[in-house]
């Protein structure tokens, strides 16, 4: 595995505190592993002609102004149809949550954004910030300038997952505040009532917006690893059961399959990808999940 | 259920403890925050079950470990039969020794009594101070209980084999009724035997179990001192031709040797005493023997002079068990018996049958006829002296006199033998008559007819002293191949008239009736028909031999010889009847062992009864001098069974006792431990242990499974 690869990996991209170099890692390592560049084929336009500069790729030299002017100029292209994408991230407190103090469900979704808004910006497509708990939080306007990459990261590097959360209720209000038909991309741990959450996603796809939805959970509750008697309390409600974990296990991941798959089902019925992630997987699942979507709009 | 440490069963109070635990410390489990709940709700209530099911099961296990470790402290026992209190409570216990001949087997230089008697002593010891103890042996006596330890030691080192033991559920009947006597709660039943299987009859069972089931705080055990495996050669009883018969018959002794063990070879030897008092070998025959069987043996003795004879038969050379080596006889000789025949001399009736019956030619003329047979005309009856007769037989007797039935009537009165064979010749009204039914048994009723053929002498069973020789013969005797055409039906039976033989229609062939001392026979068919004309029977004609040993026994019957019995059994009472000629007030006895002591005889009848016969042997009864008195013998022998040494197998020791709980034990660690199971019971406490250990084990394994860290 190459230097670059092993930023992949979530427990290695934990140590680096630095969002945009997180960001820079996860991306760098991820084009690496693709072996091919992502920017091939797309579908781009003629927009400008500049100078070549040492460390472009000689393949953009445009050889016809070269012989008519004995300079290299590399020809510069703009995608003819840009993606305008939303990183819709969920606050609520249970994104906070790491059961093996490593990566929270949060740290994780916020490097994996990070990630997704600097390879978008790198390829020219406006990228925005939605944030929301109960109702949206905070909203940055989708640009394609680098330095509105840096906002970005400083914004998403100080949210915090804390309070309660209407998942619903703020999709919807997503969708109403979106124009133009866009990518969106939610990133939650969906754990609330998935009717009217799956409605609001109807909702969103409804208003020509295309929908990821990455599905994050906590490696633990994917695993469920725990043994014995144990009190569980839920950080939003308060509410705690008591349970024996061994003879629940299998039981839980069996509710669990199913909670996963009644989002999957209805997200394949209407179109919406559905990525579920739990913070031990690696990020480029969730990067070539946006790649295949873009291409699928290219 | 006992407890050594009872105290310490206050230990079981400490269940509480978990429960107390369970209740105000209950262990919290692990704290864990987790934003999945909601997906946990929905299964939740059945894993809630689950947790209260184990909640309570550990709890469950940790109070049975806490109460089972109380339990096992207080080291308790488990008792198999009923005892109560600890071992050193008093106990009332009986110590019954078999002491039957056969206990005298000789094993490892002891005889099995010795060996008991050791065990008993042994056993003594071991018994709690404060028992009641009794000593029982099999001789019939009432039980007692000693008076203290010594007296009880003292008896057992007393104990010697009786000659006539009684059967061991007879003795142990004796020992419930001696414990069941006693207060001390705790009974126990001591039987020291060699288990032979003589010695438990199969029909004492159910009294046996019915007695102990009495007795609910009893404890048996059988010390079983017999030899495994035996080994001996023992003589069976003696079968003699008579005890008391003529001077011209030979005295025939037949016996068998049997073997217990493997093949071997034997001699067998007969001896007589002489007048003089000494042994006259008479016989010797050498037996071979297969393992574990038996050889017949068959000796001939002629030539005895009248008088008492007495001798023994014994095995020659030694074995284990000396006691069954040799068998006693004592036998009366006699000058024929005389017969007076009286011949009605009428055309139909030939009285030569019955002298023919009584003393065939061949039997007179080489001199061994046990009768010597006169025969008159019956019309000189009158005239004719009956006392030098043993019997007087009217064969088919025309209408007698009153004053012949008078005769006839003093005659038996004083003690002689009259048979009446009825036939052609009887008139109802004469013998009807009173005089006459002074000595028939029942009024002439009519002639009965049976021209088929099918009527018979047809003996129920064998039981009188008149169809005694037949017994041999089982069921194979011929008599329904002789008819009986025409016979006397009778009326009521006189009082003391019993039937000896009936005919196969039910009615009575051959009756007997006892007149003062004497006896009376009657058949009701003749035995002086010829087979042609119109026969009442083919009884003498046809293929007579039953018939021939029927009326030589009537006969011997009639003349007293049957009743003369000159051998017994240990322990019965012998009863000698000296001739009323030569009687004398008081007798010498002699008994085998040299031992003399004086006998009255019975003032009325004159008889001789001795009762102390518990000594094998001959015994002699002496009066009157050595030359002019009178000497007279009997022989006693032990019974086969006292010296039977084939044992009960566990079956049948199983089914004699059947649901009352018994302990077989061969040795002394056998009976100890036998023994305190019963008293102190079969201590629980590693079984608890482990059980403790079981219940601490799950507890750690559920514990742990349940509160993973």
């Amino acid at each position: 595995m190459s230097t670059a690869e092993k930023y992949l990996k979530p427990e290695v991209i934990q140590q680096i505190s630095r969002l945009d170099l997180r960001a820079q890692f996860i991306v760098k390592g991820f084009l690496q592993g693709l072996h091919a560049s992502p920017f091939q084929g797309f579908s781009v336009e003629f927009s400008e002609h500049r100078k070549y500069t040492p460390g472009d790729d000689p393949k953009d030299i445009d050889w016809l102004v070269y012989a008519k002017t004995d300079k290299y100029y590399v020809k510069k292209f703009e995608a003819e149809t840009n993606i305008t994408g939303y990183l819709v991230m969920d606050l609520s407190r249970s994104m906070g949550y790491t059961y093996r103090q490593e990566l929270t469900k949060f740290d994780y979704a916020i490097c994996l954004a990070a990630a997704l808004a600097w390879l978008m910006i790198h390829q020219q497509d406006p990228v925005g910030l939605l944030t929301f708990d109960e109702k949206i939080r905070n909203s940055l306007s989708p640009k394609t300038k680098r330095r509105h990459l840096g906002d970005l990261l400083s914004l998403l590097a100080n949210l915090k997952p804390e309070g309660n959360t209407d998942v619903a209720q703020s999709l919807i209000q997503v969708a109403a505040m979106l124009r133009h038909a866009s990518l969106v991309m939610i990133f939650s741990d969906l754990l609330v009532e998935p009717e009217p959450v799956l409605e609001a996603l109807h909702r969103l796809r409804h208003g020509g917006h295309d929908v990821i939805l990455f599905h994050i959970l906590d490696e633990a509750e994917t695993q469920f690893p725990f043994a014995g008697l144990v009190e569980l309390e839920e950080p939003e409600s308060h509410r705690t059961l008591a349970l024996d974990a061994d003879g629940f296990r299998r039981d839980y991941l069996g509710e669990l399959e199913s909670f996963r798959q009644t989002y999957r089902r209805e997200c394949f019925q209407s179109g919406i990808d559905y990525v579920p992630l739990d913070t031990s997987m690696q990020f480029d699942k969730a990067l070539t999940e946006y790649l295949a979507s873009r291409s699928a709009r290219g | 259920m006992t407890f050594v440490n009872s105290l310490l069963l206050a230990g079981t109070a400490l269940v509480a403890v978990p429960i107390v635990l369970h209740l105000i410390m209950r262990r919290k489990p692990r704290h864990l925050e987790f934003p999945a709940l909601r997906l946990v709700q929905e299964r939740h209530e059945t894993n809630r079950r689950q947790i209260r099911l184990r909640h309570l099961l550990l709890l469950a296990l940790r109070m049975a470990a806490i109460a089972l470790l109380a339990l096992a402290l207080a080291r308790p026992s488990m008792k198999f039969s009923g005892s109560l209190g600890l071992r050193e409570e008093p106990v009332a216990a009986a110590l019954v020794f078999d002491a039957a001949p056969r206990m005298e087997y000789r094993q490892a230089n002891e005889t099995r009594l010795e060996a008991a008697g050791k065990l008993g002593e042994w056993l003594l010891r071991q018994l709690p101070s404060e028992s009641r103890i009794a000593v029982l042996d099999t001789r019939l006596a009432p039980a007692a209980f000693q008076i203290d330890r010594s007296a009880a030691s003292q008896r057992i080192e007393q104990l010697a084999p009786v000659a006539n033991s009684q059967s061991l559920p007879a003795v142990l009947d004796e020992a419930f009724r001696l414990l069941g006597q006693s207060e001390l709660a705790r009974k126990e039943v001591y039987l020291l035997t060699d288990l032979a299987r003589a010695a438990w009859p199969a029909e004492a069972a159910a009294r046996l179990q019915r007695r102990a089931a009495e007795l609910p705080e009893l404890s048996i055990y059988l010390i079983d001192v017999g030899a495994a495996d035996p080994s001996n050669y023992s003589l069976g009883e003696l079968r003699l031709s008579a005890q008391l018969f003529s001077s011209r018959s030979p005295l025939r002794i037949q016996t068998d040797v049997l073997r217990t063990g493997p093949a071997g070879r034997r001699e067998v030897e007969l001896l007589l005493l002489d007048e003089a008092g000494k042994l006259q070998k008479r016989g010797q025959q050498s037996v071979e023997l297969e393992a574990d069987g038996s050889a017949g043996l068959d000796f001939q003795v002629s030539g005895l002079g009248e008088g008492t004879h007495q001798g023994y038969v014994r095995l020659l050379g030694q074995d284990a068990l000396a006691a069954d080596d040799v068998r006693y006889f004592s036998v009366e000789v006699r000058a024929p018996w005389r017969i007076l025949v009286v011949d009605p001399k009428t055309p139909h009736t030939h009285a030569d049958f019955l002298p023919q019956l009584l003393a065939p030619e061949s039997w007179r003329k080489s001199g061994l006829s046990r009768f010597e047979c006169e025969t008159i005309v019956q019309s000189d009856l009158t005239k004719t002296e009956l006392d030098p007769y043993a019997a007087v037989c009217l064969v088919d007797p025309k209408p007698l006199s009153p004053a012949e039935w008078d005769k006839l009537a003093q005659y038996v009165s004083a003690g002689g033998g009259l048979a009446v064979f009825l036939g052609r010749n009887a008139p109802i009204a004469s013998f009807n008559a009173a005089d006459a039914q002074r000595l028939l048994p029942g009024p002439l009723v009519r002639q009965a007819r049976a021209t088929q053929g099918d009527v018979y002498l047809a003996p129920r069973d064998l039981q009188h002293p008149v169809l005694s020789a037949f017994r041999s013969f089982g069921g194979s005797i011929p008599w329904s191949d002789v008819p009986v055409y025409r016979y006397w039906e009778l009326g009521t039976l006189a009082e003391g008239t019993g039937v000896v033989v009936p005919f196969s229609d039910g009615r009575p062939a051959l009756l007997e009736r006892t007149v003062g001392d004497g006896r009376v026979i009657v058949m009701t068919t003749p035995v002086s028909d010829l087979a042609r004309g119109e026969p009442w029977n083919l009884l003498p004609v046809l293929d007579p031999w039953p018939f021939l040993i029927l009326t030589n026994q009537t006969m011997l019957y009639l003349v007293g010889s049957t009743n003369q019995q000159l051998n017994y059994y240990a322990g019965q009472t012998a009863t000698i009847v000296p001739d009323p000629s030569t009687r004398y007030r008081s007798y010498l006895v002699t008994a085998p062992s040299g031992m003399t002591f004086p006998l009255s005889a019975d003032p009325k009848q004159g008889r001789l009864m001795v009762t102390s016969t518990d000594e094998p042997g001959n015994y002699r009864i002496q009066a009157g001098g050595r030359t002019a008195g009178v000497d007279h013998g009997f022989s006693v022998n032990l019974a086969a069974r006292q010296t039977e040494l084939e044992r009960l197998t566990q079956e049948e020791l199983a089914e004699r006792f059947g649901p009352i709980p018994y302990r077989v034990a061969r040795s002394r660690g056998q009976i100890e431990r036998d023994v305190s199971m019963a008293r102190v019971g079969r201590e629980l406490f590693p079984l608890l242990i482990l059980l403790v250990a079981l219940a601490l084990a799950a507890e750690h394994v559920l514990a742990n499974r349940f509160y993973r860290e």
